[in-house]
């Protein structure tokens, strides 16, 4: 099979792959969309929200779907780094230190609670997503690729918790939030049964090799000088902004270009478009950007953001 | 001339054809007035003949035909003027000879000539009328002119691309234009005047008779306006002095001339009056003053012995003076015989019933004053009315006027009171000119319109000298303090009367004739010396024409620098691209909500669409181009980014039927 025939078969797969996470994870398209946005950009993914709307069920949908292994970890606060990582145990017969990969060793990791675990572990976490590899006792690892962590954290529940500071947050290229579903969509919830029973009946979409090389045909979806005036007029708008404590990191900005790229990409558009750039730009920018005190509570940042900034016309 | 086969074959491209026409057509219309009404319709005829030929690619005439057609033409011209010279014999032709010159437009060279036609004929209005109301239209004609030159250059430029590429360089070389007017050293004297064919007189003549009065009150157009230096004396005391008229023959009253008297020495009372007065044409020599001017304002203007102001030639432009004026005067001289003899004179045996009227009130009254004020009496007891329209009078006309039909105006108050005042041995004298005037409120001075005109008496008591006597404020007092128009409104046309009632419309026209007047003093009469005093405001000690030239040369470099560095600075990527696309967000404005300014094209159309499903098919494949020139890969080709401003202009936003 030619490159090029790849490539269109791909794209149909991600096609049908999209179809099928709307029938299990119901009335939310826009977030699903995200998703798969934030992992072809090769980012990780923030699910910020409350218990029970379905946060389990997208990751462990879309590992499914996309045909990826994947992993749980309940985060705690004594959960320690080598729990995620892998620990070297002693083996009688060969009489040496044998590595035993930890959990973190899969292609779709769900970090449930990311916030309750101790800065340590979180930060060997963080650690591992950014390098795509574990160092233990001397000896480097390398993580499977693809390679896509979906992080949850509670906002509502603040005891206990180690909130991760900015420069942990930045590592995630998303944050969503998925909300509760409406009433329509409650209903056929609620008739359906349990979702996660659903997915054993249904077929992988995608394998992990095509998730890759979807991931590098991303990269190669047009960026217009155009584009690149406006995304960066938009990223400096962050930082004139006198109510924000931080504007937005050029890692952020590359970010949001491959994050566009991938919407672009999942819309089936050659090049990228101011739309793309508007698209993501919310979820890029909810857990980076805050209001200083004064200016908190003054309504959605990133439409406001998106209105200052006009479109090169 | 033969004209070339191979040329006629080939037609001339149809905008560059139609845009020349238009450029003489401009040129015609401004001159619409001037030239002959049938000259206009042949010209028009002319364009019409080579427009339709463009068209159709039927015949134009051969060359004998057009060689009668000039001939004649010529001829006509030569036996309705008995001259090809002067303004408008040489402007008929010219717009003849430029109209024929059509129907042997084979090159665009011969275009070119038709576009020069137009351009010399807007050189010709200009020099011809000035005023501000044409010159917008000027400034339109140049713009065409200049249209049709980009439009001949580049026949395939579009219209709309012609008009912009025309008007942004006239726009750019306009600052050159207003350094050249400020700077360049004008001429002294009227060196652009133009011989002026026999124009009508208009205003005060130098005679008087019943009647030419009355056509006078019925027009309402400026005479002149006048500015006071410091407050203005009241109203009722305005009477400006224009001709003053000695000799009657029963029935008209003449000026004469009055040069063999000596002057009389005056003595000036009370505050002197300061003004400027702004004199529209009259084609006559009088000169206009309030009341007794104290000296001739210029060179060539003379103050008789009557205080008349007379120039030497008549006044053929809008013409500025200031002048200095006292409202009363008196001389103890008495006056010369000359001087007696003339205002005493009346045609023998005319008016017996005055005459035995003068000698009654003669024997009755003490002196000469007690004589104006007993003839004043009779005026005002005996029901004399006033009157624009009264009855005609027979051959004795004061004794017809004074017994019988006692109704009358300004002009039969005062030649019966003249009359009366001569018959009793007093030297008396009719004055004519204007009486008041209408406040501009806008422009700080008085509009004194033809309206305004007026007639009243001098008379000579010894010791005093002149005395001003005004027999209609004896019957009309109201007319020395209100215009004619607001006396007797059924005398004027309705539009008039209109006019009087609305008062915004009198504000806004009073507003219109500030704004003509600054042009006027501002604009069209900026001098020689106007262009000193500028100089001397910058701080120019002695300033001369090499100032002037040196302020133009470096008017010239800064316009240089500026265009110059326009120029480099770098023009945007892609700007044909944006401008096409506000085209269109433009155009979809008008049937959907605007464009917001942070909206990408997908999220705009879909903000169409939803107003318009209509037009999913035809304005989301042009969207799509858009999207794909503008963020596609590649730079846009500049043929591509034409397509899609064709398929702009192109997009059809009617709603389907």
């Amino acid at each position: 099979m030619s490159a090029a025939a790849d490539a269109t078969a791909d794209a149909a797969q991600l096609g049908r792959a999209l179809e099928t996470l709307e029938t299990v994870i119901l009335g939310k398209p826009e977030q699903i969309r995200l998703c798969l946005a934030c992992l072809l950009a090769r980012g990780h993914l923030l699910i910020e929200d409350v218990p029970g709307v379905g946060k389990t069920t997208l990751a462990h949908a879309l590992a499914h779907v996309l045909g990826l292994a994947w992993q749980r970890v309940q985060f705690t606060s004594d959960l320690l780094p080598a729990d995620i990582i892998g620990v070297s145990v002693f083996d009688r017969g060969s009489q040496r230190f044998h590595f035993r990969q930890g959990p973190l060793f899969t292609q779709l990791l769900l970090a449930d609670e990311v916030n309750r675990a101790s800065p340590r572990t979180q930060s060997a976490l963080l650690e591992a997503m950014e390098e795509r590899q574990v160092s233990a006792d001397g000896t480097t690892y390398a993580l499977p690729e693809p390679f896509f962590v979906v992080a949850t954290q509670n906002p509502h529940e603040q005891l206990g918790t180690f909130a991760l500071p900015e420069s942990q947050l930045d590592r995630f290229l998303m944050c969503v939030t998925l909300g509760y579903p409406d009433a329509a969509h409650e209903r056929a919830l609620l008739r359906g049964g349990e979702r996660r029973e659903l997915l054993a009946g249904i077929a992988a979409a995608l394998s992990p090799a095509a998730v890759v090389r979807l991931q590098r045909q991303v990269r190669t979806v047009h960026l217009s000088e155009a584009l690149l005036d406006y995304l960066q007029t938009l990223i400096a708008r962050t930082r004139e902004r006198a109510d924000l404590r931080l504007g937005l990191s050029p890692r952020a900005a590359q970010g949001l270009i491959r994050a566009a790229q991938a919407w672009a990409f999942i819309n089936g558009r050659p090049a990228v478009l101011p739309e793309d750039v508007q698209a993501v730009l919310p979820p890029l920018v909810a857990h980076r950007l805050q209001r200083r005190e004064a200016a908190q509570g003054l309504g959605d940042l990133a439409a406001e953001l998106i209105r200052s900034v006009p479109v090169p016309a | 001339m033969k004209a070339p086969a191979a040329a006629q074959a080939v037609p001339l491209p149809f905008l560059p054809l139609a845009l020349s026409c238009a450029a003489f057509g401009g040129g015609l219309l401004l001159h619409i007035d001037r030239v002959p009404a049938w000259a206009s319709l042949a010209a028009l005829v002319l364009i019409a003949w080579r427009l339709g030929a463009a068209r159709r690619a039927s015949f134009l005439p051969g060359p004998y035909l057009r060689s009668f057609l000039a001939l004649a033409m010529s001829a006509v011209v030569l036996a309705r003027f008995h001259t090809l010279n002067g303004l408008s014999a040489g402007t008929t032709l010219l717009t003849l000879m430029a109209a024929l010159k059509l129907l042997e437009t084979h090159k665009p060279r011969d275009e070119a000539v038709l576009i020069g036609a137009g351009l010399f004929l807007l050189l010709a209005a200009c020099l011809d009328r000035q005023d501000l109301v044409r010159a917008p239209l000027y400034a339109l004609q140049a713009w065409l002119c200049c249209t049709a030159l980009a439009a001949l250059a580049t026949p395939e430029l579009p219209l709309t691309r012609a008009l912009r590429l025309s008007a942004r360089t006239l726009l750019l070389a306009a600052p050159l234009a207003v350094a050249l007017f400020v700077f360049f050293p004008r001429l002294p004297g009227s060196f652009w005047a133009i011989p002026r064919g026999n124009s009508a007189l208009t205003g005060l003549s130098d005679s008087i008779s019943p009647g030419s009065i009355t056509q006078l009150v019925a027009d309402y157009s400026v005479a002149f306006r006048a500015r006071f230096s410091g407050s203005p004396p009241p109203r009722p005391q305005l009477y400006w002095r224009g001709p003053v008229l000695h000799q009657f023959d029963g029935r008209t009253w003449r000026r004469l001339d009055t040069a063999a008297r000596p002057p009389l020495h005056l003595e000036f009372l009370g505050e002197p009056v300061h003004y400027r007065i702004a004199l529209e044409p009259t084609q006559q020599r009088f000169w206009f003053a309030l009341d007794t001017p104290a000296a001739a304002p210029a060179g060539r203007v003379f103050l008789t012995s009557d205080s008349q102001l007379v120039s030497a030639e008549p006044v053929t432009q809008a013409t500025a003076y200031e002048a200095v004026s006292y409202l009363a005067t008196r001389t103890r001289e008495r006056l010369a015989a000359v001087g007696i003899r003339e205002d005493t004179a009346l045609p023998p045996g005319s008016n017996p019933r005055t005459r035995e009227l003068a000698t009654r009130l003669r024997e009755h009254s003490a002196d000469d004053a007690a004589l104006a004020a007993a003839a004043l009496d009779f005026l005002r007891t005996n029901g004399f009315v006033y009157s624009l329209e009264p009855q005609p009078l027979g051959p004795n006309a004061v004794d017809d006027f004074l017994f019988r039909t006692r109704e009358g105006f300004c002009g039969h108050y005062a030649s019966a009171f003249v009359t009366l005042m001569r018959a009793a041995g007093v030297p008396a004298h009719v004055v004519t000119g204007y009486l008041g005037g209408e406040w501009n409120p806008i422009g700080g001075y008085f509009e004194v319109h033809q309206s305004d005109a007026h007639a009243w008496t001098e008379v000579w008591i010894a010791g005093r000298g002149w005395v001003r006597i005004d027999p209609t404020a004896v019957v009309a007092p109201e007319r020395l303090t209100r215009g004619m128009l607001q006396l007797m409104p059924q005398a004027y046309p309705l539009s008039e009367q209109l006019l009087q009632r609305s008062a915004w419309l009198t504000a806004l026209l009073q507003r219109w004739d500030a704004a003509n007047t600054w042009w006027s003093d501002r604009v069209v009469k900026f001098s020689y010396a106007s262009q000193l005093d500028l100089l001397a405001r910058f701080g120019v000690k002695t300033p001369d024409a090499g100032y002037l030239g040196w302020a133009f040369a470096a008017a010239l470099v800064l316009w240089l620098l500026a265009t110059g560095l326009a120029a480099l600075v770098p023009r945007r990527r892609g700007d044909e691209l944006g401008r096409a696309y506000r085209r269109l967000c433009a155009r979809l404005a008008r049937i959907a909500p605007a464009r917001a300014a942070h909206q990408g094209p997908l999220d705009y159309c879909e903000t169409v669409l939803a107003v318009r499903p209509d037009l999913r098919a035809s304005l989301g494949a042009l969207i799509a181009h858009y999207a794909q020139l503008r963020y596609g890969p590649g730079a846009a080709a500049p043929e591509a980014v034409a397509r899609f401003a064709r398929a702009v202009r192109r997009l059809r936003l009617a709603p389907a039927r």
